[in-house]
């Protein structure tokens, strides 16, 4: 049972399509596991089409509408290929680690996933994104496993793909979104293992260069 | 004048008729258009949906973008979606407003991430996937993870090259299509795409899987 969703801010950033890829994905597999995400994320995305196609102040089919020449020249370009879209099935990919196979979800099927590392009972696989100080990751915790205290200068979300894990704050189930920012220390251990999504950043250098891109919920953030 | 430019001055004094059109009425008239063009392949209706959205979706990609080549790069990749896609619409699931909106989402969001980093790949669609699992056809590339790779070697092909191996692979024209779209002799498509397909060939052949990691 899923206990733990993205907040609201972050399901219409995610709806109107402003977050990072990293953080469109882990919301992607949330809202795919939680229908009343699920829910909420239609309602956005349809608030978002009225705004930009039916609000008052916008031209509707009745008014005479100016349409300059290259969007005219477009329309037969367009047009002018007979083919149909063919919509394939998506493969699923699979990542393997430690004698565990894991399938990994639709959002994730097309990134490139690096070599499993680690130390004991801890392995992460970076996801190359090259979405500078956002770091993206796989992470696998065998039974028994735990990860060291620690705190974070930026975000971490940490998305339970398999298994589960406990806190000081509770016990967590596949699905559950769980959000933290530097206020926050935490001490995740797991009794049967699991596979955690990961997205850090560091907010030291967050100002920098990447601020823009995270501009729509950069107030969320600090 | 071209036909549809006939066309959509048509409709632009059939429409003064009809001032105050509801979004109900739209919405009907809209999922009639997306019908014709999926069933029909109708450029009347294309045209039609094509007054509705185009200007609408230019100003908003012109905010988004503030670049005007951009804002046209949206509008023709989104209206060029609604053409090949209309068939994948179904009232049941919303309004055609809505579903239009999500291409154009999918289409900004995978423009503004290639603008934000080197990699030419495209996550929207798995990210938002258009349609349900349950109605689409079966994979027709055997190997995804070759696939992958082929996008990722694609990157470091001269631009020319990776037009020519994209529109042939990834968007499934022929050649003559290619020829036609690029403005290019048939023969100079032909050649590209040889050459391209060497240097892939030879880069998966050396490529060693499982290799990168930090
Ligand atoms: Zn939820």
């Amino acid at each position: 049972m899923i206990k733990h969703h993205p907040e609201t801010k972050l399901l219409q950033s995610f709806s109107a399509g402003e977050l990072p890829v990293s953080l469109s994905a882990a919301i992607s597999i949330h809202v795919e596991m939680c229908p009343v995400c699920q829910q909420r994320c239609e309602e956005f995305t349809e608030q978002k089409a009225e705004q930009y196609f039916e609000s008052a102040h916008v031209d509707d089919l009745a008014e005479p509408i100016q349409i300059d020449s290259n969007l005219l020249a477009m329309i037969d370009n367009i047009t002018d290929d007979p083919t149909q879209a063919h919509v394939v099935e998506p493969t699923l990919n699979s990542v393997a680690v430690k004698g565990d196979e894991y399938q990994l979800p639709r959002a994730l099927r097309s990134m490139s996933v690096g070599r499993f590392a680690g130390i004991g009972k801890v392995s992460r696989a970076r996801i190359d994104l090259d979405e500078g100080e956002i770091h993206t990751s796989l992470l696998q915790i065998q039974p028994g496993g735990m990860i060291p205290e620690h705190t974070h200068k930026g975000f971490e979300l940490t998305l339970l793909l398999d298994g589960e894990f406990s806190d000081d704050m509770g016990t967590y189930y596949p699905g559950d979104f769980i959000w933290l920012d530097g206020r926050h220390q935490h001490n995740p251990k797991t009794e049967q293992g699991c596979l955690c999504l990961t997205v850090v950043s560091d907010a030291l250098h967050f100002t920098q260069g990447f601020g823009k891109l995270l501009n729509p919920f950069g107030s969320l953030l600090y | 004048m071209t036909q549809a430019g006939t066309i959509l001055l048509q409709n632009q004094k059939s429409g003064l008729h009809n001032k105050v059109m509801t979004n109900d009425n739209n919405h009907q008239q809209l999922a009639a258009w997306l019908a014709d063009v999926a069933n029909n392949r109708d450029k009347a209706a294309f045209t039609g949906l094509f007054r509705f959205f185009a200007p609408k979706i230019q100003r908003i990609a012109h905010q988004q973008f503030s670049n005007e080549s951009q804002a046209s790069e949206v509008v023709q990749e989104t209206m060029s979606n609604v053409w090949r896609k209309a068939h994948l619409y179904s009232p049941e699931k919303g309004a055609p407003t809505t579903w239009v909106y999500t291409i154009m989402r999918n289409v900004s969001f995978d423009m503004l991430r290639k603008m934000k980093s080197r990699k030419e790949d495209n996550f929207s669609e798995d990210i938002w996937p258009l349609v349900e699992a349950d109605n689409v056809e079966t994979e027709v590339y055997p190997d995804h993870l070759q696939q992958n790779q082929i996008l990722a070697y694609l990157d470091k092909l001269p631009e020319n090259q990776k037009q020519v191996v994209k529109g042939f692979y990834f968007l499934e024209m022929s050649q003559e299509q290619l020829a036609r779209h690029l403005n290019l002799p048939l023969g100079t498509v032909k050649s590209r795409l040889r050459l391209a397909l060497g240097k892939l060939k030879q880069q998966l052949t050396e490529q060693d899987m499982g290799e990168r990691d930090d």
